[in-house]
Order: structure tokens, then C-alpha cells, then sequence
């Protein structure tokens, strides 16, 4: 963490709220996505698939925010959450239309 | 964050836990209490006699009670005594009465009298305030589970950064200032971490319906209904048939349950339609029987004819997991030496939050300790741990001090007691704005040690219930609380002393577990 | 349980000598090559046959949980009170191991 004696730069200050975006948020559309994923694929009843996947998505979130802060840049954190989310939510919504034809 | 994995996992661990420690604080707190709501609830109600316990006899209390005073609801409700909860309450709703209509009594077991009980929420305030903040539905519920949330990344990150995780485990250093603290911090966040880490967890799992429900609407079309309905039962009630024909003696029933699972606890039964030819009685295993909540421990009869109807579906084992692990947070299978186990490490995990929150403070400080005053965010932190921590304390100890000092029939007195607690809070917090620092601790600590050490004189003045009493009774509730209390009174008076005595802040503090240790009750012993 | 509690607490006691840091604290004495290898397998075998026994007596679940509870507050005790009474904890630690197994034999 830079200081300077004026207090932290502002390009800083928006980058930690960047990540911390990222991560709140663009974390938890992450976790929702992997959830859905993972209940839609189990070969499981309706209901077991559901808990397995909501009890495992805080797994994801955790590991978002993780990398959102670990990532050399705002816009990396970014990249993480919402490239997989967007892959994820392809995937889910195939397996739902095939589901559900 | 350019500086490397570690020191960013650092980073978020000390930022996180300052913005979240304080409520954190107070959730743990409230938490560990909530272990010993019923022994809580118990004190604070002192008119609810123990008696030896006796289903069959207290189902027969309970069903002539309803029967002569209930007849025309809907639908009863029989909580049973248990080894922790002494009163047999009953409850219904008075038709037409909307939301607000519910009734509850408690009755005592042995005479089936409703008691005449003072107005509190005892314990279940505790309860009810660690997952919902005394917030507006569902707001607090939903801050207190993301709260859960960064204490399982606070854990993570804090592993992550303990770079001597193994090496310094069973290190700890008493009387080194800053490094005895972090030592401390380590020390039972490490040692105890399994604890931890399932708390953190099934916080989480409990309220995951709501938080993370995309699973649900995904699978389930968008509605929640479906999804509970698989997972709990719904119990199929028919509607009343409006032809009158006796409930039978629930006794009868109770002894068709213990056929199925001798010895087994109830929890409590459920009576639909009474006095109807369409009645059904539900019954529902005590949730001490077991970890998990078993669905499959539920018995549905023919309320007119006896007739055993239905037995809840077994479980799954991703439904026996999952309740399994929300079982664990609620630790209602536990028995008295591991409810105590349970409440020590509750203690232990408040303690690791403190210790945090000083922490944070105290490496900052160092940093100004040529100046005169802090500067202003780091003095907002310093008021904010003080009201945040020996300010609950001092809160928890009006919460008790307003149930023994309002008069019984003081109108609303269950909600002056909680009004109480937030009063005194607010207080603490202003006097923590106007002292200094370590004299705001001193003084707050002090008053907290009298305020816990007084209570049990004050439990005997008013109520003719104190320790020489109960102690000679065998009732170890009452005993237990008023026994706590006096440990919490002179562990903060110990505490106080530190405080006020030494000058600066390289003071040798050995910090066993700083400022979290609270008044509770002991469980029956049997 | 109690049984469970002294041989995981001995155990426990074992792996914290079985660290050339602690072992020189608390023995005062520089420990052999030999030494510390066999504390941290006595350490071990202590910790598995305590869970062993929980388990046996209290079934996998209820014994898992009860074992990871009295692990936990026996190691804390430990730790914390190894800076100020370090000989105290040392002769529990001797006596749990010989009343630890003892219990558990009785128990049976």
C-alpha cells in the first residue's frame, strides 16, 4: 500500500472500488452462474441438485473475491467475473432449453 | 496490490475485518449468548417453574387447556418441556385475527395453569438479533449473512497470510505488546479454526434460500414453493368439515410415536381442526435428538380416529448434509459439557474479531504516538471499537439490570428491556466520544465489571431466586447465569485495572481473550 | 469422552515437544535427532487413536464432532497456558496419557 503524504492517490482510491465491485458484485453473478451450472448438470433429484449447487456457490464467491484482489489490475478482476460468468450462462441457458425444449 | 499474493490477501483481511469487525463483534456475541437462550430466558422469567419432566402428563395438561380455552381455533400449537426449556407452552390463533392473532401461553407443567410471567424476551432477543440486527425483514438477515460471509474470507485471507501457520502454532507470547496481540490473534483463530470455519459456513447454508436463490430459480421456475415443498413435505391438512367429533387423548398418540422410536424426545405437536372429524396431529421429533433435522422424524395422525396417517420421507444425503451442517451452527444436539465447549469457542471467535480491531488501531497508533490527538479516522475507530465492544458488554448488562428493575406489569416491558440494551449502548458510544481513549476503556470496563458482578445480588433482591437459593435448589440455570455473571464482572474488572492503571500503551497485557467474555447460564446437569 | 479429551490433549502435548523450539523451553535441554521424531509419531498416534475411540464410542458423527471439540479446547489450553505454567501442563500431559487410555479401557 503507497502513501504519499497528501494521502492515496484518487486513480487508487478507484481502482480498490473497482476491484471491490468486481468482486461484490461481478463475485456474486459468478457464484449464481456456477450454482445454476452445477445444479442443472447433477445427475441428482430437483431438490439435491438445488442445495448442492447453492451450498457450493459460496466456494465461488469466496475464490472471486480472492482472485479480484489478488489480480495484477481493476480490469483483470473484471475479466474473471464476467468472462466465466457470461461462459457459464451460455452453458446454463443450453442446458436449460434442453431441459425444457 | 502489485506487491504480491500475500500482501494482498493481507490487505484484504485487515480492511474487511475493520469495516465488518464491529458488526461482527456484536453478531458473535449475540451468537454465543443465543447458545444459552433457554437458561437465559429462564433467568429472565424466574415465575416459570421446573418440574420434573412427563410428557404424557403434559399432554394432557396442554390438550384440557386448549380444549377448554382454544376450542375455536384453527389450529393449536404444544411445546413440550424439555431438559432447557421448563414452561409447557401452548399457543393458537384466533380466527379472523389476521397476522397478529397468535396466542401463546405458558403453562406450568405440573399444575397446567398458564403462569403468571413477567414480559420478556429473554434469551431470544439475543437469538433473533445476531441474524437479524434488529433490522426490518429481510434486510438484517441479509446483512448479517453477508457479514458471515467476510468472516469465512476474513478466515481464508487470514490463513493465507500466516505464513508460520505450523510453525508458530502452538506459539503464543504473553507480555510483548503488539506481538502478544497478534500471538493472541493467531493463537484462537488457529486453534480453533475448525469452529470457526464451520460457523462462518453454515451461516451461510442457513439463509442460503435467500441470498444465493438462482439455483432455485433455475430448477424451479422461479418460485420458492416447489423447492420447499420437496424439501420439507408439505403437510397435507384437510380443510375443516364442520362436523363436530372428539380430538382423541393426544397421550394416545404420544404413546404410537414412542412405538416407532422408543425413548426418542418430542418437540412439539401440531393440532389441526380440533374438535373437528377432519383433525390431524402432527408430531415433531425435539431437534436435540439429532445433528441434522430429520423430516423423517415427523408423525402425521387422524385426530378423530387415532390413526397413524403418515411418517415424514426419509432424507436424502445431500438433504441430511446440508441440515447437517446448518444442525452444527444451531448445536441443538449438544448436552451440557459440549453446549459449554460450544459457548467457549463462540467466546473464542468474538475474541479473535477484538483482538483484530485492536489490533488495527493499536499498529496505527504507534505511528502517532508523538502527536496529541489521533487523527479523525483513526479516533473514529478508537470510539467505535470502545462503543463497539465494552459498549455491547455494558448493553447486555442493562438488557438484564431493566429485567429485574421494571415493575411486571409495566406496559410493554418486553420491549423496554430491549430498549434497554439500545439506550445504554448509545450511551457507551457518546461517552466514548467524549473521553479520551484508554480512560473511555477504563471507565466502561470498570462500570461493566460492577454492572455483571451486581447482578446476581440484584437477581436475589428482587426475585428471592439468588445464588443462595438456587444453588441449594439444584437449579442450575439460575445458578449458572448468576455464576457467569460474577466471572464476567471480574474478568472486565481485571481488565479495567490494565486499563486504567498503566500509562502508555506498551502496557504488558497478556491477552488471554480481551473483551468478549460474557454472563450466561449453565445448563441443567443431568 | 473424557478419555478421548486426555489422549487427544497428550497428543497434542507430543507435537508441540516434537518442535525443537518448544521442546528446548520446556525441557530446557537441547532435544536428540531421534527425540523429536518420536514425539511427533507418538503425537500422531495419540491424536488417530483418540479419534478412534470417539468414534467407536459415540458413532463416525457424533464422535467426529465431539473429537474435533475437546481437540480444540484441550490444544487451547495448552497453548495458552504453556507461558505461565508450563510444568503444570507438562505433568497433565503425563497424567492424561496414563489416565487417557485407562478411562477408555474402563469404559469399554
Amino acid at each position: 500500500m503507497k502513501r504519499n503524504a497528501a494521502g492515496l492517490p484518487l486513480s487508487y482510491r478507484l481502482a480498490v472500488t473497482s476491484r471491490s465491485l468486481a468482486a461484490l458484485l461481478g463475485g456474486y453473478l459468478l457464484a449464481s452462474m456456477a450454482s445454476v451450472c452445477i445444479s442443472l448438470l447433477l445427475p441428482l433429484p430437483q431438490v439435491d441438485a438445488a442445495l448442492t449447487g447453492m451450498m457450493l456457490s459460496f466456494v465461488f464467491y469466496l475464490l472471486a473475491f480472492i482472485w479480484c484482489f489478488a489480480c495484477r489490475s481493476a480490469w483483470r478482476a473484471w475479466l474473471g467475473m464476467l468472462v466465466p460468468s457470461l461462459l457459464l450462462g451460455l452453458l446454463n441457458g443450453f442446458v436449460y432449453w434442453m431441459k425444457n425444449p | 496490490m502489485k506487491e504480491g499474493f500475500r500482501q494482498a490477501m493481507a490487505w484484504l483481511h485487515t480492511w474487511t475485518g475493520l469495516i465488518f469487525g464491529w458488526l461482527l463483534f456484536a453478531i458473535f456475541l449475540t451468537g454465543t449468548l443465543s447458545y444459552f437462550k433457554d437458561e437465559i430466558s429462564h433467568w429472565t422469567q424466574p415465575e416459570v417453574r421446573r418440574h420434573a419432566l412427563d410428557p404424557v402428563a403434559s399432554l394432557g395438561l396442554a390438550q384440557r387447556y386448549l380444549e377448554a380455552n382454544a376450542g375455536h381455533a384453527e389450529r393449536w400449537m404444544i411445546r413440550l418441556p424439555n431438559a432447557r426449556e421448563a414452561a409447557l407452552e401452548v399457543s393458537w390463533r384466533e380466527p379472523g385475527s389476521g397476522r397478529r392473532g397468535g396466542v401463546s401461553k405458558p403453562l406450568d407443567a405440573h399444575t397446567g395453569q398458564p403462569v403468571e410471567v413477567r414480559d420478556s424476551r429473554g434469551g431470544e432477543f439475543f437469538y433473533r438479533f445476531h441474524f437479524q440486527l434488529q433490522m426490518p425483514h429481510p434486510w438484517g438477515r441479509w446483512l448479517a449473512t453477508f457479514c458471515a460471509f467476510i468472516m469465512l474470507l476474513g478466515l481464508v485471507t487470514g490463513i493465507i497470510t500466516h505464513k508460520k501457520i505450523f510453525k508458530e502454532f502452538f506459539t503464543f507470547r504473553p507480555g510483548k505488546g503488539q506481538r502478544s496481540w497478534l500471538d493472541g490473534h493467531n493463537a484462537i483463530g488457529v486453534l480453533v479454526l475448525p469452529f470457526h470455519l464451520m460457523i462462518s459456513y453454515s451461516s451461510l447454508v442457513i439463509f442460503m434460500y435467500m441470498v444465493m436463490p438462482a439455483s432455485i430459480m433455475a430448477s424451479y421456475g422461479g418460485s420458492t414453493e416447489g423447492y420447499f415443498n420437496d424439501l420439507f413435505g408439505r403437510e397435507e391438512v384437510p380443510k375443516v368439515a364442520n362436523a363436530a367429533a372428539p380430538l382423541v387423548p393426544l397421550a394416545s398418540l404420544y404413546a404410537q410415536v414412542q412405538q416407532q422410536v422408543p425413548g426418542a424426545a418430542m418437540g412439539y405437536v401440531q393440532v389441526y381442526n380440533p374438535g373437528d372429524r377432519n383433525a390431524r396431529v402432527s408430531f415433531t421429533q425435539s431437534v436435540a435428538e439429532s445433528i441434522a433435522y430429520q423430516r423423517s422424524a415427523t408423525w402425521m395422525f387422524d385426530g378423530a380416529t387415532g390413526q397413524l396417517l403418515t411418517q415424514g420421507a426419509p432424507e436424502s444425503a445431500t438433504m441430511m448434509t446440508a441440515f447437517s451442517v446448518v444442525g452444527l451452527h444451531m448445536g441443538n444436539f449438544a448436552g451440557p459439557w459440549l453446549r459449554w465447549l460450544y459457548f467457549v469457542f463462540g467466546i473464542a471467535g468474538t475474541a479473535v474479531i477484538g483482538t483484530g480491531l485492536v489490533m488495527w488501531l493499536g499498529k496505527r497508533q504507534l505511528k502517532h504516538a508523538k502527536r496529541e490527538r489521533l487523527p479523525g479516522e483513526l479516533r473514529l475507530v478508537e470510539v467505535l471499537n470502545i462503543a463497539g465492544m465494552s459498549g455491547l458488554l455494558l448493553a447486555v448488562a442493562g438488557f438484564f439490570w431493566a429485567n429485574r428493575l421494571l415493575p411486571m406489569a409495566w406496559p410493554g416491558r418486553a420491549d423496554w428491556e430491549v430498549n434497554s440494551f439500545f439506550l445504554v449502548w448509545l450511551v457507551a458510544l457518546v461517552h466514548a466520544v467524549l473521553r479520551p481513549g484508554r480512560k473511555a476503556w477504563g471507565e466502561q470496563l470498570a462500570l461493566g465489571a460492577l454492572a455483571f458482578a451486581l447482578l446476581p445480588l440484584l437477581n436475589g433482591l428482587t426475585t428471592g431466586q439468588g445464588l443462595n437459593h438456587s444453588l441449594v435448589a439444584g437449579d442450575w440455570a439460575m445458578a449458572g447465569f448468576d455464576l457467569t455473571a460474577l466471572g464476567t464482572g471480574l474478568f472486565l474488572a481485571w481488565a479495567a485495572g490494565k486499563m486504567l492503571r498503566a500509562p502508555k500503551s506498551v502496557a504488558k497485557r497478556a491477552p488471554r481473550a480481551p473483551r468478549a467474555t460474557v454472563d450466561s447460564t449453565e445448563v441443567s446437569g443431568c | 469422552m473424557l478419555s478421548v479429551a486426555l489422549i487427544a490433549f497428550a497428543g497434542f502435548a507430543a507435537l508441540c515437544m516434537a518442535m525443537d523450539r518448544h521442546f528446548s523451553e520446556l525441557l530446557g535441554r537441547k532435544p536428540g535427532s531421534g527425540q523429536l521424531r518420536l514425539l511427533r509419531c507418538a503425537g500422531w498416534l495419540l491424536l488417530a487413536l483418540s479419534l478412534a475411540i470417539a468414534m467407536h464410542l459415540r458413532g463416525w458423527a457424533h464422535g467426529l464432532v465431539e473429537w474435533i471439540a475437546v481437540s480444540m479446547a484441550g490444544v487451547t489450553l495448552w497453548v495458552f497456558g504453556m507461558p505461565y505454567q508450563p510444568r503444570l501442563l507438562l505433568g497433565l500431559a503425563v497424567i492424561s496419557l496414563v489416565l487417557g487410555p485407562l478411562l477408555a479401557a474402563l469404559a469399554r
